[in-house]
This record gives structure tokens, sequence and C-alpha cells, in this order.
């Protein structure tokens, strides 16, 4: 008798102090307006951007209420793991082409077909983004933004060498010769290029003009050893030579990126990044072509910066999709964005978009190649945001010496097929 | 015992026997559990429950979305093929042994600078224990950095009396040092423990000491550092599990991949990094435990050799 009592006086005192922490949210069920909760990553400056816009979609929807939040991009990733783990996915959340398929596989996100023609419309995506989004037949994501890899670099830094700025056509040789020039002509104060090594998409451009791909269509690696072997070889004579930023300025810089702090005459990477370097810089810089060895083959495509999805446990599909919709087609949310989160998906935004400075550039950029512009490659295996992580970690330690170029590709082969075999 | 307790309180005077007071006490009881449990909910829900489920989770593969499926000790046994995991030991490994010494020396020699009365005392005891405040904070993790890069006032410093390293924060040769140091200035707990040891160290054994001829290290040596050897050991067995546990500033200045070139690769950071970006609950939550018994072992180590150095006052020795 005097346990059981115990006991039971214990069990109310628990469920009081449970039904106290109750207390908090959960209160929106019956209320009018569907609240919506939508994360995605970025940065300050994207946030007004986004909290603009999300209130020209609210006057638009009086019965929907958004509410943001955001992360920088790899604490994104990790909070967005737990929360779905748990159950606490958002209704909306911005999607990774590296991170879609591992999502998507694993059914926690919700298959936009079924909202397609009524709440949501994909008719307009351009032409290089339609498809995007898909796995396995399902549509699990809507791109809302398309970036390309490109040449950032310094016309100044150029002339001063008295390196011909680059233009379509020139080649990989040519590449390496004009950072060799720069470099020595200002005495190592500028160096003509970045981390070239450590750059993932430096090897897939490459391997896409040989005709190969970086992941095969079966989600294993589209390249061998061999190549790899090239590759680790041509940057780490680079890196030797002192030719490219040395690796310990890189590592000291982070996560800052070379170009902003006027440290190196240009950079290949995602045209996008060119307006966030022109804002850190005063330095006038340009986009030109990636080098090619193979004029009839640029290697490019456009890519999905970023995408949207929904949360298969989202109880407001209708809703979210209409959130989708707004994003990509409302020639408003266009204009308020702009190019900050690269050149907009969507025919209609891009004309509403009015782009200035930076990003007139990177629009003429893209419009300058777009007839070489490939269909993007099928979204990368799982686990290509491990892989990408091993490759600039391995680099690194190549870089400093501490391993050999074989070993650096063992390591990276071990890795790789470990990460896409489990 | 429990057969001896009703009889005794029986016999306690004062004190009305039987039922009574048996009720009045469980009564107590359960009052004391009520006004307990916030903690007893508190340990249950979020220390012994998630403890068992990474135990549970330790022998699985786990990707978070996914059920856990089990896997035996498969978790266990990769451990030991994996380059990056014995990376992470090596590293750790190497911080404790050198962290902990350093931290320690420093607590001690800051203590007996300030156990002696002077102008300012109190000022100063403050100044040196402020680091500890800030702790484990991320933006004195950046600062720290920020000292230690190409040109900044280490580099800088340090080219005076003509040693050339550039930064350290990029350098793989002094990426751990400069870790090390952060963990000393923050020496502020040990001190103050320290501070406490020493008050207790009776003046008359230095005054006869002093009488003696005996000089300062010979009564430090002989007179101080036995008598405040407890102080000293329970300092080394917290920071000796404090340090295993480095988390925050070692991924402000190396990131996930433990830059300079997998130097700062602590434990606790691969750990992270399998779990939450490689989404390995299962692998993550195995090394958790093997750092469990790791520390576990050192500790039981530790408390082995003590009996040969560790002497407590009224002991026959």
């Amino acid at each position: 008798m005097g346990v059981m009592k115990r006991f039971t006086t214990v069990l109310a005192a628990v469920s009081l102090v449970f039904a106290g922490a109750a207390c908090g949210g959960d209160d929106e069920a019956e209320s009018g307006p569907v609240t919506l909760r939508y994360s995605w990553w970025g940065n300050a400056d994207r946030a007004a951007l986004v909290q603009k816009a999300i209130d020209l979609f609210q006057t638009k929807n009086p019965n929907i209420k958004v509410t943001p939040s955001f992360q920088e991009f790899e604490a994104y990733w990790q909070k967005m793991a737990t929360d779905t783990a748990g159950g606490n996915a958002p209704d909306v959340l911005q999607m990774d082409f590296a991170y879609l398929r591992e999502y998507a596989e694993r059914g926690v996100l919700y298959d936009l077909k079924k909202q397609e023609g009524e709440n949501l419309n994909t008719g307009d995506l351009l032409e290089g983004l339609k498809g995007a989004g898909e796995v396995d037949g399902g549509l699990y994501a809507v791109p809302v933004a398309g970036n390309t890899w490109g040449y950032v670099y310094s016309p100044a830094a150029y002339s001063k060498a008295g390196v011909p700025e680059p233009k379509l056509g020139w080649t990989w040789n040519d590449y390496r010769a004009a950072m060799e020039k720069i470099t020595k002509s200002t005495g190592g104060k500028m160096y003509g290029g970045g981390n070239y090594i450590g750059t993932y998409y430096n090897l897939e451009v490459q391997l896409r003009q040989e005709g190969k791909l970086l992941y095969t269509e079966d989600g294993k690696l589209g390249f061998d050893k061999p190549r790899l072997a090239k590759f680790f070889n041509e940057g780490k004579q680079l890196a030797d030579a002192k030719i490219v930023l040395p690796v310990e300025k890189g590592v000291q810089i982070k996560p800052k990126f070379a170009l902003e702090m006027d440290l190196i005459a240009g950079d290949l990477g995602w045209d996008n990044f060119m307006t966030r370097y022109a804002a850190a810089t005063k330095t006038e810089l340009k986009l030109g072509p990636v080098p090619s060895d193979n004029p009839a083959q640029l290697g490019q495509y456009l890519k999905p910066s970023m995408l949207m999805s929904v949360s298969a446990k989202s109880k407001h599909p209708e809703e979210s999709a209409k959130l989708i919709d707004f994003f990509i087609n409302d020639p408003g949310a266009g204009e308020i964005l702009g190019a900050n989160r690269g050149i907009p998906a969507t025919n209609g935004q891009r004309a509403a978009v009015k782009l200035e400075g930076p990003f007139a550039a990177v629009a003429a950029y893209e419009e300058s190649i777009k007839t070489q512009l490939e269909k993007a490659p099928p979204a990368p295996p799982k686990g290509a945001g491990t892989i990408e992580q091993a490759f600039i970690r391995i680099s690194e330690e190549l870089q400093y010496g501490r391993i050999s170029v074989d070993q650096a590709v063992d390591q990276f082969f071990t890795e790789a097929n470990e990460t896409l075999e489990s | 015992m429990a057969t001896v307790a009703p009889t005794r309180r029986a016999e306690a005077p004062g004190q009305p026997a039987g039922p009574r007071t048996r009720v009045r006490r469980s009564g107590d009881g359960v009052a004391g559990y009520l006004f307990l449990s916030p903690w007893i909910l508190g340990i249950l829900l979020l220390t012994i429950g998630p403890m068992l489920t990474s135990l549970y989770l330790s022998f699985t593969d786990y990707s978070l979305f996914t059920a856990p499926e089990w896997v035996g000790l498969d978790n266990y046994k990769r451990m030991f093929e994996d380059a990056r995991w014995l990376k992470s030991v090596q590293v750790t490994t190497i911080y404790v042994a050198v962290a902990v010494p350093v931290k320690l020396a420093a607590a001690l020699a800051v203590a007996l600078l300030l156990n002696n009365k002077r102008k300012g005392q109190g000022f100063y005891r403050a100044a040196f224990y402020g680091p500890s405040l800030i702790g484990a904070s991320v933006s004195l993790a950046i600062v720290w950095k920020a000292l230690f890069t190409d040109d900044a006032v280490v580099d800088r410093a340090l080219r005076v009396v003509g040693i050339h390293t550039g930064g350290w924060a990029g350098n793989p040769d002094f990426s751990l040092l400069m870790l090390v140091l952060l963990g000393a200035w923050q020496l502020g707990a040990p001190m103050v423990i320290f501070l406490a040891g020493l008050k207790q160290v009776p003046v008359e054994l230095h005054e006869a000491a002093h009488v003696d001829g005996a000089g300062r290290w010979r009564r430090f040596r002989s007179i101080t550092l036995p008598m405040i050897s407890p102080v000293v050991f329970f300092n080394l067995l917290l920071e000796t599990i404090n340090s295993f546990q480095v988390f925050t500033s070692a991924y402000i200045v190396g990131g996930p991949n433990g830059s300079p070139a997998g130097t700062t690769l602590f434990y606790t950071i691969y750990l992270y990094d399998r779990g939450f970006s490689d989404f390995r609950m299962g692998y993550a939550s195995a090394m958790a435990w093997m750092l469990l018994l790791g520390v576990g072992l050192i500790t039981l180590f530790l408390f082995r050799t003590a009996r040969g150095w560790v002497y407590y006052s009224g002991d026959k020795r």
C-alpha cells in the first residue's frame, strides 16, 4: 500500500512537471491562419532580403504566416539532420543539390508532383534546370536559382603583369602560365590563383571536358586513380612552386575568401560568388570563361545552386507549395532577391530582375555561354557531401606535404568508396 | 541493519513508537522525492536515458533518418582500422599529455605568487581568474586564432627575438601548441583550488624548517608539495578528464577537418563530424563509449599511482 501510494504521488508530480513543460507552443492548430516554418541557409544580408520577400508573400496570402529561420551552410545541415530525425523538420526547407538524394531516398521529403499544376507551377523553369529536383521519378525539390562554374579575376592584376585577359578558348596550360607570370611579376605579393587542388569542382569540370562525370549514373566515382593522381600532381606542382596561394595562408583566412582580401589575382569558382567578392573588395573584378583543352566542350552545366523542398511530415503541403511557387515565379520576389542566391531559376523572374554591377556581370556571363551549357547531371549519390569534405581535407594534407600524391589518391578512394557503399 | 533500526528507534527516549511515526516518515520521504524530482527527472531523461540509448545505438548502423539496424560490434572493430580515428586518438593524447602538466604548473605558480599578502591581491586574483570565466567561449577562440595568424601579435613578437614560424594557426607544427597555451591561459579554476590548498599548509612547519636553515625551494619540495598533494591530485584528475573533452576552441581554430593538415583533429571533433556531418550516429555513439572507457581507465590508473605520491595528513607514513 505505502509503496503504491508513494508511487502515485511521484507519478502525479511527474505529470505535473510535464504538463507545465507542454504548455509552451502548439496552440496554432485551430486558429485561422496557417503557420509555415521555413528554414534556409545564408547570412544576415540575405536574411533581410528573404524577410522582405516573405512580407510580400504574406500580403498576397493573408491566411498564411511564415516563420523563417536561418544558419550558415554547415550548421544548417547539422541542425536539419537532427530536426528531421526528431520529427521536427520545418514545413519548407532549402535544399542543396549534394544532399537532395540523401534526403529524398530516405523518404523525408514530400513529392511535389502532387501539387504541380495546382499550387505549384514549374513550367517556366530554365531549360537546364528542368528536372533538376527529381529523384527516381518524384519531384522532391524545386530549383530557385542556378549557377555555373566561372573564373573571377582582377583585370588590373592581369594588365600589371602583362598577361592578356582570359577569353573563350584558353586552355589549362594557358591558365597555369598566367598564374605563374602574375605571381612572379609581383614577387609573391599577390598570387596568381587560389586553392586549385582543394577544389572538387575543378576536377569535375575537367572530367566533363573529357566526356566523363564526377559520379556515374549508378552513383559510383566517375574517374579512376591515375586520373586523380594527374589532377593532384598538377596542383601539387603549383603549390610547391608557390604559384598559388600557399595552403597555410588559405587555412588562416578561413572563413573568408582570398579574393575578398586581394590576396590573389583570380580564382575558379561558382559564378554567383562574384557578387560576394565584389561586396567585400574595392578591386574591380570580372567574370571570365573556364579554361578548356577542348574548345568545343566547356564541361559546364547550370547547377541548381539552391532548391526548395517540403517536409514529408508537413501538415500544410498546399500552402508550402504555394510558398515555393511564389519564390520561383513571382516577379516581385525575383526583384527583391535579385541574384543574391544565384541568378533566378525561371524565365519570368530573370526578365523581372533589374540587375546591376556584379549581378549584371553574372547574368551576362551565363548568357555568353548559354549555348554551351549542358543538362545538369543526376543528383549526386548519398554521401556526396562527405566525399567533398574528404577531398578538401586530403588535398590540404597533400599541400602541407604530410602525404604523397599516391597516398592522397589511395586515401581518397578508400574513403569515397566506403562512403558510397554504406 | 534493517532489523536493528526499528528496535533502536523504539528505544529512543521521547519518541512515540509504532505505526504513526512510520506514516510520518514515509510522508517525509515523498516530500523529499518531490523536491528532488526536477533533479531526478533531469538525470533520468537528460543523462541516463540518452546514455543508455547511445549505448544501444553504438551497436547499430543508424543514419538519423532510418531506424537503427543491429550490427553487433562492427562499429567498435571498425575504429581500429579507421586512420582518422587513430589520428584523433593520437592528437588528443598528445594534447592531454602536454596541456595538463603545463596548465597545472602555471596554475600552481600563479597560486604561489598570489598566496603572499600584498597590495591589490584581490585585483590580481580576479585578473588571473577572469579568463576562465569566459571559458569555452566562441569569441575567445576567434580572438585567439587571430592573435596567432601571419603578421599578428605573436608572429611579430617572435620575429623580434629571431623566431620565424609564421602564423601558428596555419603551421601544423605549432597549431596544437597554440591550443595548449589557450588552455593554460584559462588556469583560474585549478588556481583557486591550489590557493585553498596552500592556505591549509601549517605555517609552523614552514617556520620550523626556516629555523633549521631550509631554503625556499627546499621548503616548497618537502613541505608545500606533500601537504597540497591531495589538491594536486584532484586538479590533475579534473583537468585530465576535461582535456579529453576539448571541443569549442579546437572546432573554431581547426574546423571539422582539424586544420592545418589534421593536426587539431581532436577526438570530440571527429566524433561530432561523424555523427552530425556524415550522419553516422551509430559509429559516433560507439566512439563516445570508447572515450568514456579510455578516460575511465586513465582515471583508474591515476588513482593507482596516487597511492604512491598523495599524502593525506593523518596518514601513518
